[in-house]
């Protein structure tokens, strides 16, 4: 019954054994579904909509408060300011819910549905199952939810310009903006390894991503060592504006600290998980 | 150690679980022999999963040990899980692929070949479990049966030495069961099956060999014959009409007799005899029964019980030694 099957043996790093096919998996139920034009519709659409009204609707312009206009240096710097507000400061909290929503059924889907117990009863290492998971949906979130808006972003203030934006200053915007999402990236994956309802995993990452902001104001060492402030320095980075050093490099240096703490407790997690 | 010439491929010593205050498996010793269809039996909530996700690195064991073709459970699971194939109870496989693209990404976590080999694999596999028509269905819309069809295929992609098939008929209807038996009796000559049922009926059919499991521990296992010769070692039948009231005592003067029971209905009455001597019963007992004239023998068998009566027996009385 056996076809003559001209096989090679697998040629992978024994701790990460199955990671290529899996990653390959988790890819595909991106990129080969129609996940990934929805995604890179509603993104770029929602950020790329309300930058288009503050940069090009003249009635945004009409209201502008003439001393806020004049520290820009003229209503085109001043619009442009905004507009890098909407995207890193709105877009960055907007994509951090984007993401909580879309990764929270990641792991919690497949423990639920019994596919976790499947996969991880092949010749799978569970650090590959998990790095999988983590490669695949940040490549696709970094590409559609952080890549697309950002590029139709740099393209809308340049239009409004008139010339090119300043790569460098905005480059480093779009890299606070991609911490602060792979903040919420690795806490929602590491919350699917520790809950089994979506509950907590929702309203943890919810939380802290609508709330944390207001928490810090309260409680302003709290914005030093979490990433709340992190939307704030991307727009500051981004206008090439100026703020003290802590300011800017603790809530960075404290977003990578924590993905890679959410990294490790996900896969401790996964180590012990039993089924 | 590897030993591909082991006797057997399965075998634990003192096994055990435990979740919390509750001991799932109280230190099972078993013993599956390789080329054997192995049904693993028991009451629900006997351990039965819990065993086989132990045996699959799914769960980790409390106390004791287990090795599959000599290799250990805990330490070598992934060298274990290349050689063997499991199906889950529930079987859940990735949805939006179709059936093909499931085994050929079932296919890529055991080996690399051209696309081509690749799919001649999966169409075998496909036409092994009777899906060669919905091979290029998405397979959300697949039936329960149809699903642990495709789970049994999944679970063979890469010939595998040892089936690990939790309830593997248990959620389908008798042709689906039919279907799944059919299966495993095709791939009897080329793997080792262990599966867990409470389906005797299909336990008696197909295996070879079976271990009985309850409250987390193994009451009895062995060769199907033994099971099912009963735990009272080889017992006859008699059915006689006309019979001598002193008959029963008659046969109980026999040495090699050890016990009889004694039921009458109708004008027959029914002796189930015990013996120690199997030879000299069939030698003997009809010709005792034959030499009063004026007795008729209606029916004279040995006795075999039905797994149905054993396993009630078993798990009722909780400890038997086979």
């Amino acid at each position: 019954m056996t076809s003559n099957l001209q096989v090679r043996p697998m040629a992978e790093w024994s701790r990460l054994r199955g990671f290529a096919n899996l990653f390959h998996k988790e890819s595909r139920a991106w990129w080969g579904t129609r996940r990934w034009w929805l995604n890179a519709m509603i993104w770029p659409g929602l950020i790329g909509g309300l930058m288009v009204n503050i940069l090009f609707v003249p009635t945004f312009a009409s209201v502008a408060n003439p001393a806020e206009v004049e520290r820009a240096g003229g209503l085109t710097g001043y619009l442009a300011q905004m507009g890098t507000g909407v995207l890193f400061e709105f877009g960055a909290v907007a994509l951090a819910i984007g993401v909580i929503v879309l990764i929270q059924d990641v792991i919690l889907g497949e423990r639920q549905s019994g596919l976790m117990e499947w996969l991880l009863s092949q010749p799978v290492t569970r650090p590959a199952y998990l790095l999988a998971k983590l490669t695949a949906n940040s490549l696709a979130v970094l590409v559609l939810l952080v890549g697309l808006p950002a590029s139709l972003g740099y393209g809308l203030l340049s239009i409004r310009l008139g010339a090119a934006f300043p790569v460098w200053p905005f480059l480093m915007g779009v890299g606070a903006m991609i911490l602060h999402t792979l903040f919420y990236l690795t806490l929602t994956l590491a919350l699917g390894t520790i809950f089994s309802s979506r509950a907590p995993i929702l309203g943890l990452g919810l939380g802290s991503a609508l709330g944390g902001a207001l928490l810090g104001s309260l409680f302003k060492p709290l914005l030093y060592v979490t990433p709340w402030m992190l939307p704030k320095v991307a727009a500051l980075l981004a206008n090439s504006q100026a703020a003290p050093p802590a300011v800017l490099w603790a809530p960075l240096t404290a977003a990578f600290i924590w993905c890679v703490i959410f990294s490790g407790v996900a896969l401790l997690r996964m180590e012990r998980m039993e089924f | 150690m590897v030993l591909s010439d082991q006797v057997n491929v399965i075998e634990t010593r003192q096994l055990g679980k435990t979740f919390g205050a509750v001991q799932a498996l109280k230190g099972i010793d078993l013993q599956v022999p390789r080329n054997s269809i192995f049904g693993f039996l028991g009451p629900n909530g006997a351990g039965k999963t819990t065993t086989m996700k132990i045996l699959l690195g799914l769960a980790h064991p409390s106390s004791g040990s287990g090795t599959i073709f000599g290799l250990d459970v805990v330490r070598e699971s992934i060298a274990i899980r290349e050689r063997i194939g499991y199906l889950p109870q529930q079987p859940r496989f990735i949805d939006y692929m179709t059936a093909r693209e499931n085994l050929e990404f079932a296919a890529r976590f055991f080996f690399r070949a051209p696309s081509a080999s690749v799919r001649a694999r999966c169409d075998e596999m496909l036409e092994l479990v009777g899906l060669t028509e919905k091979a290029d269905r998405p397979i959300r819309g697949f039936s329960g049966g149809e699903k642990q069809r495709l789970g049994i295929a999944l679970a063979q992609i890469h010939s595998p030495e040892l089936l690990i098939l939790d309830e593997p008929a248990a959620a389908l209807d008798p042709l689906g069961r039919q279907a799944v038996l059919e299966i495993m009796e095709r791939l009897r000559h080329q793997a080792t099956i262990f599966y867990s049922t409470h389906i005797l009926d299909d336990v008696q059919r197909v295996s070879d060999a079976v271990a009985i499991l309850n409250h987390g521990q193994v009451v009895a296992s062995g060769p199907i014959e033994q099971i099912l010769s009963g735990k009272d070692g080889a017992v006859y039948t008699l059915t006689l009409r006309n019979a001598p009231p002193n008959f029963a005592a008659r046969l109980e003067s026999l040495p090699w007799v050890t016990h009889i029971r004694l039921s009458e209905q109708n004008g027959h009455a029914t002796y189930l005899v015990n013996v120690a001597d199997e030879t000299a019963a069939e030698a003997e007992l009809l010709r005792c029964a034959l030499a009063d004239p004026a007795v008729t023998v209606t029916h004279f068998s040995r006795k075999k019980y039905e797994l149905e009566e054993v396993f009630m027996e078993i798990v009722r009385g909780d400890s038997h030694d086979f």
